[in-house]
């Protein structure tokens, strides 16, 4: 699934798959987290104008541009803290992405994600379907319910 | 000029042998099927899967008597009086009993009227060939669209019996394959043979279905492929699931369609998509809160068509 999704962005995806996976991320919110973090690494490799070495500089000139401080005795007091916390963020930003970097090994692609493709009939319902509508298979061959949970 | 006559009339006589209705032959093997006493072995083929079948049919007026011996593995065996089927199967140390609505029990695959396939298929005559030491007819009944398998049907030119079907999938592939190796007519009316032996040393125990009426007035279904109409609507209990699941079935007369319809558990994220087994498909899809669950022995495109037809009214 995640597969999928890296291919949507890179549009190696085929229309015809999209109602199907759109569904399935609009039904998980881990996929839909998978999709916004796809993003971030994207614009991180890009080089994405927002994402540059000095986009602490820029977001603090950004905040040295905005109006209104009300209280200009505490000007020096105040600022002080608001920087730290914004390093903070920035290196929050930093190390979330060096953990998803590292989620992308081999390790994660063993990992099951949560929505699957189905990769058989599940017996329940065939069961049932069977039980109203037997095939000559149901009849003759062993019929759902005992392949998988016979043996 | 009396041979050139002669020859004529016979060429005519030959060729109205062949303008034989393929309908009227069909509606004989359905009918054969049901009211003639028979018994035989047949061999029943899907992929790497092959059985040997004996069974033994039985009609003197007072109703059909079947029972059918699967001879290779396993030994189950189907008891079938009337409409009512009942399955054997062994399992570890016990004899599992099922009981099933009859249908498509070979050698009656067709329904008991052909009236209700003409929408959706097509027969056409074929050649004469030899199956099982009987002289048999060859039938053609294709589907007039992508929405469901052909068959061709080999028909005892005698007594009308289909000797041998083939079920070719969408891409005009064989998929399933029933052949009369045996096959002789009965004329006794005894009836000694009309019981199981799986194994009486074993415990039979007795599988309970559970199944109500359901409502289904929040269901809306839209366009379907042509011929398929619903012959049931019941809500059941499917194994493994807490509450119960709607369950509709659809058949054209010859194939027959499940769909399951659930509100989506948040626990258990469904399997999306779709797969295929033997002539079996199956597809899931996730609308509105609801999961809905396809399967039926229809080509992919179909159970897709049905689970994306599914709507619900607010």
């Amino acid at each position: 699934m995640k597969e999928q999704i890296s291919a949507l962005m890179d549009d190696e995806l085929s229309t015809d798959s999209l109602d199907y996976l759109f569904t399935a991320v609009k039904s998980d919110d881990n996929l839909g987290e998978c999709w916004a973090t796809y993003h971030l690494i994207g614009d991180v490799m890009r080089g994405n104008p927002m994402m540059k070495p000095d986009f602490k500089q820029q977001l603090m000139q950004k905040l040295e541009a905005e109006p209104a401080v009300l209280a200009p005795r505490n000007i020096r007091r105040e600022r002080r803290p608001m920087m730290w916390s914004i390093a903070a963020s920035a290196a929050a930003v930093m190390f979330v992405g060096w953990v998803v970097l590292q989620q992308q090994g081999p390790e994660n692609a063993n990992a099951a994600p949560v929505v699957e493709i189905a990769q058989n009939i599940p017996s329940e319902y065939l069961q049932a379907h069977q039980a109203v509508a037997p095939s000559s298979s149901s009849y003759f061959i062993q019929p759902a319910a005992y392949s998988e949970n016979a043996q | 000029m009396k041979h050139v006559l002669l020859t004529c009339l016979l060429a005519m006589q030959v060729s109205f042998a062949y303008a034989e209705d393929p309908w009227r032959l069909l509606q004989d093997a359905a009918d054969a099927a049901r009211e003639l006493s028979y018994r035989g072995i047949f061999v029943y083929q899907s992929g790497h899967n092959s059985r040997s079948v004996q069974i033994t049919h039985m009609n003197y007026g007072q109703g059909e008597y079947a029972r059918s011996v699967v001879l290779d593995g396993s030994p189950r065996e189907v008891l079938s009086q009337g409409s009512d089927v009942v399955i054997y199967t062994p399992r570890n140390e016990k004899v599992v009993i099922t009981k099933r609505r009859a249908q498509n029990l070979f050698p009656a695959l067709l329904p008991p009227s052909m009236s209700g396939l003409k929408a959706s298929y097509e027969a056409r005559l074929g050649g004469q060939e030899r199956v099982g030491g009987r002289e048999g007819q060859v039938i053609f009944l294709n589907s007039r669209d992508q929405y469901r398998y052909g068959y061709k049907f080999w028909t005892d030119r005698e007594h009308g019996l289909i000797l041998k079907s083939i079920t070719f999938n969408e891409n005009n592939e064989p998929i399933e394959q029933i052949t009369f190796t045996q096959l002789t007519l009965m004329d006794t009316q005894n009836m000694d043979w009309f019981q199981p032996h799986v194994d009486p040393a074993k415990h039979y125990v007795m599988e309970e279905e559970n199944v109500a009426a359901a409502d289904v007035s929040d269901v809306q279904l839209g366009q379907l492929p042509a011929g398929f109409k619903k012959i049931d609507q019941v809500k059941r209990m499917v194994p493994g699931k807490q509450v119960p699941v709607t369950h509709l079935i659809y058949s054209d007369g010859l194939a027959c369609v499940s769909l399951f319809i659930e509100p989506v558990n948040k626990k258990r994220q469904p399997k999306l998509g779709g797969h295929t087994l033997g002539s079996t498909n199956f597809y899931t899809h996730v609308s509105d809160g609801y999961q809905v669950v396809v399967v039926g022995e229809v080509p992919a495109a179909t159970v897709a068509h049905m689970a994306n037809a599914v709507k619900f009214k607010r």
